[in-house]
């Protein structure tokens, strides 16, 4: 239950990172001008926060959308089996989001 | 998803697969560039192959989140306003498609 509605959650939240995604790489494109501003949203407090949250986001919908490949193969179905991979989902996408936030922040610093 | 169910199930788990490798490439990409000057991103962006996957990343993301979003939109909107939400879905995934493809190419250029 809970693992389905972020499911649907997170996926609106990539759409949006995804048009950010695309900003970025239109500003990219036109030149260090208008990077500069766009740079500067993503590298403060707060752009960092929301790409963190777009990090989780998309490892959760990743694993997220494993489990219903895996359900397609009409495996995995039953509550027991669908409680223990949702609660893996859940655990694995925050351990690995973790992992690569801090690793781009010690990157960052150099 | 009513007369063509099939078809975008089959659809939506494909490029749920196609993802599965580029979102990889993609966060290791960003990672290695954090902290990066505008120089760094900009030739990083510019090979043809980093080109060629952000593009492939664009394209397949742009498909699939139309399909998930269009999903959402038959199990929570009414329905006379159905039509509506899924055309600016689809102007909205059509745009960033659009832009992203466009700014590669200048940068692949």
């Amino acid at each position: 239950m809970a693992a389905s509605i972020t499911h649907r959650a997170t996926g609106i939240a990539l759409y949006s990172g995804t048009v950010v995604l695309a900003v970025w790489i239109f500003a990219t494109a036109l030149g260090a001008e208008a990077f500069r501003p766009v740079g500067a949203i993503l590298s403060s407090p707060i752009g960092q926060m929301a790409l963190s949250g777009y990090v989780w986001a998309l490892i959760f919908h990743a694993f997220n959308g494993l489990r219903h490949l895996y359900w397609d193969q009409g495996r995995g179905l039953d509550l027991k089996s669908a409680r223990a991979t949702a609660l893996a989902a859940f655990a694995a996408s925050f351990g690995l989001a973790a992992v690569i936030v801090v690793a781009g922040l010690m990157n960052r610093a150099g | 998803m009513t007369h063509k169910g099939t078809a975008t199930f089959i659809a939506q788990r494909t490029s749920a697969v196609i993802l599965l490798p580029l979102a990889i490439w993609f966060l290791a990409g960003a990672v290695a560039h954090t902290g990066s000057t505008y120089e760094e991103v900009r030739a990083w962006l510019a090979t043809p192959l980093n080109a060629g996957l952000m593009g492939a990343l664009i394209l397949t993301g742009a498909f699939h989140m139309r399909i998930g979003v269009n999903e959402i939109v038959d199990d929570y909107a009414p329905a006379s306003s159905r039509g509506l939400w899924k055309l600016l879905n689809l102007l909205a995934a059509a745009g960033v498609a659009g832009i992203s493809i466009y700014s590669l190419v200048v940068l692949a250029a």
